[in-house]
């Protein structure tokens, strides 16, 4: 084995790494819990544990800076290492085989939470009795959509996600036939009605309901009840120049509209959307309490579940520990107005869902083997020393 | 072990350099697809005989019957709007009461023997848009539903301090007297603020001048 190869393969199955990586842990679990007081459990999963570094942003400026490893790094290098000691120190004996089952288990636990962190998607559907959406909503993230509305049938839409938007620059797009330059955006931002023009220092919107709202900026919200609303001074310009600029917000309440070469577009800041290859239906919502009192005894929706492709049409009934499970998500019930006939459910993709549960066996049965196998063999020593 | 002798540092900072990039490119692609047209809001079918399921004649209940937006809400977690909350002076004539948690106040409004209810509640966002809750509002009364240019038609606009109000006032069929409601819709901070006069038709015509000069002291803390 060459040098570096060996080089890499010790790094890799040191025990001091292990150690290393357990201490940086306890550290980072140690601060985002401190941590938590500032910004919420939300913003501090981001933070700490769902980012390869964490992130140091200086002081009035854009500037940010890796100041500790993220969860990520730290979960992947422990991974990695888990990984390599157990190649490396393997071996197929019946005394080590709960030792090899404990740390697979191990293994398995950390790859699942990776795999739930990169792909877990958690969203909303809120229906109407009667209402019909084929599109679940982030509960945080927002997004541009421009909309190409021409075809009666569909809509062509263009999304823009709120990291491009901050970047505050040029967007070109194959499906756009003009460009979009983002002039302000705010990461949260109110509105009111006013005069545009009197407040010094933003961009003035010259078409739609920007001429007659201020956009106030707020500072970000981490609050784990409250959402923060983007704004953003967005300004269209053609090939023959600027069709005007437009304030979008998902607090304007009205489409904003406009026409180019033929075709008519909408501009709208709404929460990110997830569109399905099915639709869902609400039919009906029930509520029902114990009789006088105001505690909930069952809550259900009523759901027709239709599938684009045809395969399939059927009603589902949800209620509390009864999700729908179809195409890869859960659909849990969430919240309910019975008053509004409204009801929302929890969208949940996550691929990995399972492998904590078979990780934690594998765990088990693994301490299980490695004590009974040491009980034994000192039960089977005492039982030969004991003089009859 | 080994390693004591060797360095790791050429393999940590190249994992570091590796792990650095991935993570910029996080929630930056710019998507596009075909999606089906969002319907026009769904009509809310009408509510029948009063709202709170009571004889149409039978006269609201305080607390109960002028059901708050989210008044009916099963207890799971419903976020009610956070944040920094909206200030107001009511008047003396009103009785706060206790509300549900799902209210930021709570007035009882009495006159000449009757009583109407003050709620006012706030969620985040839009809550399915103005006139799916003016609809909501029409179904509490006993009315059908309208179509959106009805709503428009029927809003009043008033500028308060700081806050736009979308005003509504509804007047039911049934009963004797007449279920009437007086809404007012402001948008603050990201959140939808309903502060809405449920009652009998004497009281809630008599207390609308004091409503409107209520929603003349809301603002911003």
């Amino acid at each position: 084995m060459n040098n570096a190869l060996r080089q890499f393969r010790d790094f890799f199955v040191s025990l001091q790494l292990t150690v290393v990586l357990l201490i940086l842990s306890l550290l980072i679990v140690f601060v985002a819990t401190l941590d938590q007081v500032n910004l919420g459990i939300w913003a501090v999963q981001e933070k700490y544990f769902r980012s390869f570094f964490v992130m140091w942003r200086l002081p009035d400026s854009n500037v940010a800076l890796p100041v500790f490893p993220g969860g990520y790094f730290i979960g992947g290098l422990l991974l990695l290492n888990l990984i390599a000691a157990h190649i490396y120190r393997f071996s197929l004996t019946w005394r080590k085989l709960g030792i090899q089952l404990a740390h697979a288990g191990l293994i398995l636990l950390l790859l699942g939470e990776l795999i739930t962190g990169l792909m877990q998607m958690d969203s909303s559907m809120r229906l109407e009795e009667g209402q019909t959406k084929s599109y679940t909503e982030s509960f945080r993230e927002h997004e541009l959509a421009l909309l190409d509305k021409t075809d009666p049938a569909f809509d062509e839409v263009v999304a823009v996600p709120e990291a491009v938007l901050a970047d505050e620059g040029m967007i070109q797009h194959p499906k756009l036939p003009f460009q979009v330059r983002v002039k302000a955006f705010y990461a949260n931002a109110q509105m009111q009605m006013g005069e545009p023009t009197a407040r010094a220092g933003a961009p003035v919107a010259t078409q739609g309901i920007g001429a007659r709202v201020q956009v106030i900026p707020l500072p970000l919200t981490y609050k784990p009840d409250e959402i923060n609303t983007p704004a953003a001074f967005v300004e269209i310009v053609g090939p023959s120049g600027s069709l005007g600029t437009w304030v979008l917000s998902p607090l304007v309440g009205m489409p904003q509209i406009f026409g180019f070469e033929g075709h008519t577009w909408e501009l709208v800041m709404r929460l990110k959307r997830h569109y399905q290859p099915f639709s869902i239906s609400l039919l009906q919502v029930t509520h029902e309490k114990y009789p006088g009192t105001e505690i909930p005894k069952n809550f259900a929706s009523r759901v027709r579940l239709k599938d684009e492709a045809g395969h399939e049409d059927r009603e589902v009934v949800i209620f509390m520990n009864n999700p729908l499970r179809h195409g890869g998500l859960t659909f849990y019930q969430y919240q309910m107005n019975a008053a509004g006939k409204m009801s929302a459910f929890q969208v949940v993709h996550n691929p990995g869902w399972l492998l904590p549960y078979i990780a934690c066996i594998m765990m088990g049965f693994g301490l299980i083997w490695q004590f009974g196998y040491s009980l034994l063999g000192f039960i089977k020593k005492r039982t030969a020393a004991t003089p009859n | 072990m080994l390693e004591t002798s060797m360095s790791p540092r050429p393999f940590a900072s190249a994992l570091l350099l590796g792990m650095l990039f991935l993570y910029g490119c996080k929630d930056r692609q710019i998507t596009a697809y075909r999606a089906p047209k969002d319907p026009a809001p769904a009509a809310m079918p009408a509510a029948s005989g009063s709202p709170s399921g009571l004889p149409a004649d039978h006269p609201p209940i305080p607390g109960g019957g002028g059901a708050a937006p989210g008044g009916a809400m099963a207890n799971t977690a419903v976020p009610t709007a956070g944040g920094s909350d909206l200030k107001w002076t009511a008047p003396e004539t009103w009785t706060p009461k206790s509300g549900s948690s799902m209210r930021k106040g709570s007035y009882a409004v009495k006159r000449d023997g009757a009583e109407a209810d003050l709620a006012i509640t706030a969620f985040p966002g839009d809550t399915g848009g103005l006139h799916a809750n003016l609809n909501r509002w029409r179904g509490q009364v006993g009315l059908s539903p309208a179509s959106p240019g009805e709503l428009d038609a029927a809003l009043q606009h008033v500028d308060g301090q700081g806050l736009h109000f979308e005003i509504i006032d509804l007047v039911g069929t049934a009963g004797n007297p007449p279920t009437r409601l007086i809404g007012a819709i402001a948008t603050y901070n990201g959140n939808s603020w309903f502060f809405k006069l449920l009652g009998p038709d004497p009281v809630v015509a008599a207390e609308k001048p004091a409503f409107l000069q209520f929603l003349q002291t809301v603002k911003a803390p």
